[in-house]
């Protein structure tokens, strides 16, 4: 069943996602070369702390039940698609393509965006892979609206991802959030319109697509987290917390 | 044996040997579970004793049972 949350919980999830958004740009901010992933997600605690709220990853219950995720933040570089764990050893190098996945939790309500970012000099194909993959993004968001069906966003993020000769994963989905990170329904980037439940007023959903330079085909590494693309080649991530309100979908983690 | 990434790979230490190269293993997150040795373990003879530091792999679909892929120096 898919929540459609009261104007009181909107208003929640906005505060939640605001925050969420700042201190993803902040982080942001902060990719350069020789920088370690850890660095990131202990400023990504320290600034959830001072603005009220908690990080909505740490210590989420894997499948398995028997780990949970160690980090605030993820941190996905390269040909790691999402779910990277921060770590002092990796550190961020020119040309790396760095995805930030982040959410918080602030009165009971979650926020959750993602972003990637390129660290100069950044060869072409990867420049564009960012770019198309940020762009399928808001196509997503743009046909999220009152009376459209669930898989008309998979579709419009398929065709165009597809049509630049990129990959898009199809082992993760977006998600509704809410009262917790993840709700009904999952949001696939991939499929033929029409299908799926209608959306409705005051619907919230994180849309998320992942897109891959080569192959879309993931394996999960040791760990029992972090996503890698099969062929090694490097991927990109964009996410963000939407609501459908007043016949169109308003970004709830954007920052201006 | 399933996809390579059905499997994730925990720390833990034998706190019991039992018939049939099978062990108890306590992991580092504090769960115990049931563990065999893996073939190539065998296969190059690779004595477990209680107390020792190892590595197993475990299923996540079936969290309760392991193998044991490699034991860490004494």
């Amino acid at each position: 069943m898919i929540i459609i949350k009261t104007e009181d919980e909107i208003k929640k999830m906005r505060e939640a996602g605001r925050i969420t958004g700042v201190i993803l740009q902040e982080v942001a901010m902060m990719i350069k070369p020789g920088v370690s992933t850890l660095k990131l997600n202990e400023y990504a605690e320290k600034r959830t702390q001072e603005l009220g709220a908690k990080p909505a990853f740490k210590n989420y219950p894997h499948p398995s039940g028997l780990i949970r995720y160690p980090a605030s933040i993820c941190i996905s570089i390269n040909e790691e698609v999402v779910h990277g764990i921060p770590s002092r050893e990796k550190i961020i190098k020119e040309g790396d393509i760095v995805s930030l996945d982040f959410g918080v939790v602030k009165n009971g309500y979650y926020g959750d965006s993602a972003l990637t970012v390129g660290v100069e000099p950044l060869d072409e194909r990867k420049r564009e892979l960012i770019e198309v993959t940020e762009k399928a993004l808001y196509k997503g968001i743009a046909v999220a609206k009152p009376g459209a069906r669930l898989s008309d966003i998979s579709n419009a993020v398929q065709t165009y991802v597809e049509s630049h000769g990129f990959g898009i994963v199809r082992d993760f989905t977006g998600h509704g959030i809410g009262s917790s990170l993840h709700e009904e329904p999952q949001i696939p980037n991939f499929g033929p319109p029409g299908k799926g439940p209608i959306l409705q007023e005051r619907m919230t959903m994180a849309i998320e697509p992942m897109v891959t330079m080569g192959d879309w085909r993931v394996t999960i590494k040791s760990d029992g987290w972090t996503a890698v693309t099969v062929d090694g080649l490097p991927s990109a991530h964009f996410e963000h917390t939407i609501v459908i309100r007043n016949g169109e979908a308003e970004i709830l983690t954007k920052v201006e | 044996m399933g996809r390579s990434d059905d499997f994730i790979q925990l720390k833990g230490t034998i706190s019991e040997a039992l018939p049939n190269a099978t062990f108890r293993v306590k992991l580092e997150t504090g769960h115990l579970i049931l563990a065999h040795v893996s073939g190539r373990m065998r296969k190059n003879f690779i004595r477990l004793l209680p107390g020792d530091k190892v590595l197993v792999e475990i299923s996540k679909y079936d969290p309760k049972k392991g193998r044991i892929i490699y034991r860490f120096s004494r």
